[in-house]
């Protein structure tokens, strides 16, 4: 396995003349990435066939691998169930606020933790990190009784106050602002910059990559997140949409097929953010790489 | 090992104290710049904390209403064996998801391979299981690890195994989770592993061949090295992030299923003490010994980094 | 980095000082903070409020399938109350409680809500119900015209909180063409227990080849053993509420039925069961008999045994018994809409709404002479057998602090089920430790 994994983990040199050797290691590598890729995706792929089958096909014993027909209006069924486009919305609004305010809160609270000095900042990171380890659970009352007390509830606000503040994010700027060479800093404050154009012009564009890890986490907690707004909110189309799938599933009776076509419904816009910001990771990744 | 330092931007010594600028104080600017997150956190986080470690101090009433028990709470946690079961699955959950890491810094390393054609695809295909809604992909793997009727068993059969029932046996009802843990976990340890790769500048590599390395070697003395950091950072987090196990032991295992009690996380234990049993000061103590507990092993992981993780 | 400790011992010391002054603060706040506010006295009698006016209001269900009913209701009450508007708020049940929970505590309970037998002292006890006394003095809703049992269940010491909505019993479903198929007589009406075993372990032997069953145990205690044990004459919580009826050889006979019946293997294997659900199993065509609510046949009905299957009461032991449950209305304590809320609350229990509930089918509705629909609602199958088991229902056992003990039912019961472990001394564990559990309350 050492040798497999060290041939692939190794970087050829660009201008490599090793390509005798390339067809018969990436051969091997698709192998291992194919299979990977396969026990990752089937449970998805079940997913969406079950979307199309019958409650009953669902529900039977034996596991029907194919539906004797397609039932497409499960999709449709999701439409009329749910205020599909206005939760769509809600999501929508709120994960990007969340992001956009977690993007500037963490990389300033990052850098500062990072590059700065000042009292207690130790001490004060710690403190910090600490509500990384507390369960979410413990949370729930106190922090339904701070954004009730507000008067935040059903609100955009009450959805996205407490995410607002992310300790990961800001471990996360840290680490990456941590590791930068300290010549820049230098440099600019011997120009004159003040700290905050240092941070503004000279920081933060290197910490791109970062960045879109941040913004990628942040997107996917967001949208996935289902007690907090599942409690906040009593008005159906207030809720984003993974409260509103989740109401699909009752006590006794759930309607399998439809529940699995809401959540395909409800990944594809993230999956395709995703793709999306992937290639941009990779390009920005490549291209900050080697400043 | 005396490779000049690369850049490594996105990826962390977590205890950096590099940053080499002289002792300044920056005056007001810190503050203008931390308060915010601080300012948000204090209110929103550690304000439920401090209240959550002053209700493990009382009994409390089930809407409300504390009155001051002293240790009681914590008396009782020390002898509670429930509460011991569930740390041990909890480790024993941890344990496994991870042993995804060194999976996922193979995979990426794999997943890197340059002039691999797909890549981008299998980035996807190996992204799929953070993107899903744990609810509806809970439910289908129930059905995949369902004792009867099952694929995993099935498959099992075909090499002669009789497979167990996976959810509503003890055992293997953790293993079944942890599976699944596992399984959607390793997409997002390979995104950030990937960051780490890509900054590792290929002239290493180079460098390194010209010097007569095999490939392994390589692996070993320029990848993982240089990847350390980005691999503690993964680490710290799923060790945080599976220590707070409990929706998907909800979700895969159903709310009824008597396997329940002896399968329940420390975060589950927590939950079900403080909304179903309706005890929140016990609740509160549950919380407050997790918080401890999961800053030991944090700091434990801090101190041990230094031996392993390469920091410039 | 020289100044750090001298900086820190400050720092410290300064933290360590507010930090201690924060959590005096909160002791202050919390002892004045007690969540329940004591029960309001109503006036006396209840008048409707006038039909103009004007609330939002907010009611809270967990169960999607049956909006459409609820919104079909809430056209009619808008005809009479043009200027309420009422907020549906449908969370799933896995969370419905938390939420509930967590609304509580800040006493912002929504107006309307559903509540259920084992939650309901709990909400009631803390003073978070609004009682229904005015109400029914007023003559706006009368207390007969509902199931006995469940109207006992909706009061606490002496008050009346709510009416039930609905109920449900438990039946025997079966299907005919496996018993015909394995040589059995189907079940009658005067069924023993004796009957019921015997055939599920013929079945189950005769149709082994198949991996058909008899019959299904289950940890569902309100659609198996508590039928049972109230069939043996035996009982789970004591007259008064205070002690657990666990310990009584006739409640030790109700439980033994089942294990009996997994010994026998009449029925699939406690691990079995829960991997698959016995419904799961019924509508799969490969169990014959299935102990159930009235509330599985929609999905029976959609599936393809949906043409075999028929109804029979439950076989009996000492005496009939069975399980009877229905939820109910009520409006919150500390709603402050409370005039909009009981007037709903009213419409929805009146006869006329009721039977908009039975004709659409979501439940069986509370109100006397309403079940009709829900009786044809599947032509050829005996639905009627849930209606007349009302004569002997017992209502679910419940006590202020429900979740608590049931949670002992199920880490303790499966290995008596399974004869892990023998019957009479898992029944000793458990009523000592609910008994632990009732004192507390």
């Amino acid at each position: 396995m050492t040798s497999t994994a060290a041939r692939a983990g190794v970087r050829r040199p660009s201008n490599s003349r090793a390509g005798r050797a390339r067809g018969g290691s990436h051969a091997i590598v698709h192998i291992i990435l194919a299979i990977g890729g396969l026990l990752m995706a089937f449970p998805f792929v079940w997913q969406i066939i079950m979307s199309l089958s019958t409650n009953t096909e669902v529900r039977s014993v034996v596991p029907t691998f194919w539906p004797a027909e397609l039932q497409w209006q499960n999709y449709a069924v999701v439409f009329e169930r749910l205020p599909f486009l206005s939760q769509l919305w809600t999501s929508t609004l709120i994960t990007v606020i969340r992001t956009v305010a977690q993007i500037i809160l963490c990389t300033m609270a990052g850098y500062a933790f990072a590059r700065m000095r000042f009292f207690g900042r130790t001490a004060l990171l710690a403190v910090v990190l600490s509500i990384l380890l507390v369960p979410s659970q413990a949370y729930l009352i106190s922090q339904y009784q701070i954004v009730q007390g507000f008067g935040w509830l059903n609100t955009v606000l009450g959805l996205v106050a407490p995410g607002l503040f992310s300790a990961f994010g800001t471990f996360l700027m840290r680490t990456a602002f941590v590791n930068m060479p300290a010549e820049l800093e230098e440099a600019a404050r011997i120009d004159g910059a003040s700290p905050f154009q240092t941070f503004w012009l000279i920081m933060l564009p290197l910490a791109k990559p970062s960045i879109s890890v941040l913004a990628i986490t942040t997107v996917l907690f967001s949208w996935n997140e289902l007690l907090w707004p599942l409690v906040v909110s009593t008005y159906a189309n207030m809720m984003p949409l993974s409260a509103g799938l989740a109401t699909l599933a009752g006590d006794v009776t759930v309607n399998y097929p439809v529940l699995m076509a809401a959540s395909m419904l409800a990944m594809a816009p993230v999956l395709i953010i995703f793709i999306a910001l992937q290639r941009r990771v990779i390009d920005g990744l490549a291209s900050s790489g080697l400043k | 090992m005396s490779v000049a330092s690369p850049r490594n931007r996105s990826t962390p010594p977590a205890s950096g104290r590099r940053g080499g600028a002289a002792a300044r104080n920056d005056g007001a600017w810190p503050w203008i710049f931390v308060l915010p997150l601080v300012g948000g956190v204090a209110l929103f986080y550690l304000w439920p904390i401090l209240q959550t470690a002053f209700f493990s101090f009382t009994t409390w009433g089930v809407f409300g209403g504390a009155t001051w028990s002293g240790l009681d709470n914590y008396a009782r946690l020390v002898t509670d064996p429930q509460l011991y079961q569930a740390l041990g699955n909890t480790l024993i959950y941890t344990g496994i998801v991870l042993l995804g890491v060194p999976l996922a810094v193979w995979l990426a390393s794999l997943l890197n391979t340059p002039g691999l054609r797909f890549a981008a695809f299998y980035r996807v295909l190996y992204f799929l299981p953070y993107v899903a809604m744990p609810t509806a992909i809970a439910l289908v793997w129930r059905i995949i690890f369902n004792g009867d009727f099952g694929i995993l068993n099935y498959v099992l059969s075909l090499v002669g195994i009789t497979g167990p029932y996976w959810i509503s046996t003890p055992g293997f009802a953790l293993i079944a989770v942890s599976i699944v843990g596992l399984w959607s976990s390793l997409g997002f340890s390979m995104i950030i592993l990937a960051a780490g790769l890509k900054n590792i500048p290929p002239e290493l590599y180079e460098a390194a061949e010209l010097d007569g390395a095999s490939r392994s070697r390589q692996f070993r003395s320029v990848t993982v090295p240089l990847l350390s950091p980005s691999i503690f950072f993964v680490f710290i987090i799923t060790t945080i992030s599976s220590f707070q196990l409990f929706d998907l032991l909800y979700a895969l295992l159903g709310s009824k299923n008597p396997v329940i009690p002896k399968t329940s996380s420390l975060v589950f234990y927590f939950y079900s003490q403080g909304f179903i049993s309706n005890d929140k000061g016990y609740a509160s103590a549950i919380a407050i010994f997790i918080f401890l507990l999961i800053g030991v092993v944090t700091i434990v992981q801090f101190r041990l980094q230094r031996r392993w993780v390469t920091n410039d | 980095m020289r100044k750090s400790s001298s900086v820190t011992r400050t720092k410290r010391g300064r933290f360590a000082a507010s930090v201690v002054g924060v959590i005096g603060t909160i002791a202050l706040l919390a002892a004045c903070s007690s969540g329940g506010g004591a029960g309001t006295t109503t006036s006396d009698e209840y008048t409707p409020p006038s039909k103009s006016l004007s609330a939002n209001i907010t009611y809270a269900v967990w169960d999607q399938t049956q909006v459409k009913a609820i919104d079909a209701n809430l056209k009619e009450f808008n005809k009479e109350y043009p200027k309420i508007k009422v907020n549906v708020d449908v969370t799933p049940w896995g969370d419905y409680w938390t939420k509930r929970q967590t609304e509580a505590s800040s006493n912002t309970l929504p107006d309307l809500f559903w509540l259920n037998g084992p939650n309901f002292q709990l909400y009631a006890g803390n003073g978070k119900v609004e009682p229904l006394t005015s109400v029914v003095k007023g003559g706006y809703i009368t207390l007969s015209d509902y199931p006995k049992a469940l109207v006992e269940m909706y009061s606490l010491n002496g008050t009346q909180y709510g009416v039930p909505k609905d109920f449900d019993t438990i039946g025997l479903w079966y299907n005919k063409a496996i018993f015909a198929e394995a040589g059995v007589e189907v079940p009658t009406d005067s069924w023993t227990w004796d009957d019921f075993q015997t055939a599920a372990a013929t079945i189950s032997k005769n149709l082994a080849s198949k991996g058909i069953y008899g019959a299904a145990g289950g940890m569902d205690g309100q659609t198996t053993y508590y039928n049972t044990i109230f069939q043996a004459g035996g009982s789970v919580l004591s007259e008064d509420g205070k002690t657990s009826g666990y310990d009584s050889p006739a409640t030790e006979k109700g439980i033994q039925f089942w294990t009996d019946l997994i010994a026998s293997k009449g029925s699939p294997t406690m691990q079995q069961l829960t991997d698959t659900a016995a419904d799961q199993w019924f509508v799969s065509g490969k169990l014959a008999m299935y102990i159930g609510g009235d509330w599985a046949r929609s999905e029976i009905a959609a599936s393809p045994i949906a043409k075999d299957v028929q109804v029979a009461p439950l076989p009996a032991g000492e005496k009939q018994a069975t399980v009877i449950h229905g939820v109910s209305n009520v409006v919150a304590a500390s709603s402050k809409n409370k005039q909009a809320a009981q007037a709903l609350q009213v419409f929805l229990a009146s006869k006329a709404a009721q039977q908009q509930q039975g004709d659409m089918g979501a439940v069986i509705p509370a109100f006397n002479g309403t079940q009709s629909a829900f009786a044809k609602s599947m032509p050829g199958v005996d639905l009627q057998v849930f209606l007349d088991e009302l004569a002997y229902a017992v209502p679910l056992p419940i006590s202020k602090n429900t979740a608590a003990w049931n949670a002992f039912e199920a880490a303790l019961l499966p290995d008596a089920f399974s004869g892990a472990r023998p019957v009479a001394d898992v029944l000793k564990d458990l009523a000592t430790q609910m008994n632990g559990a009732l004192a507390k309350e």
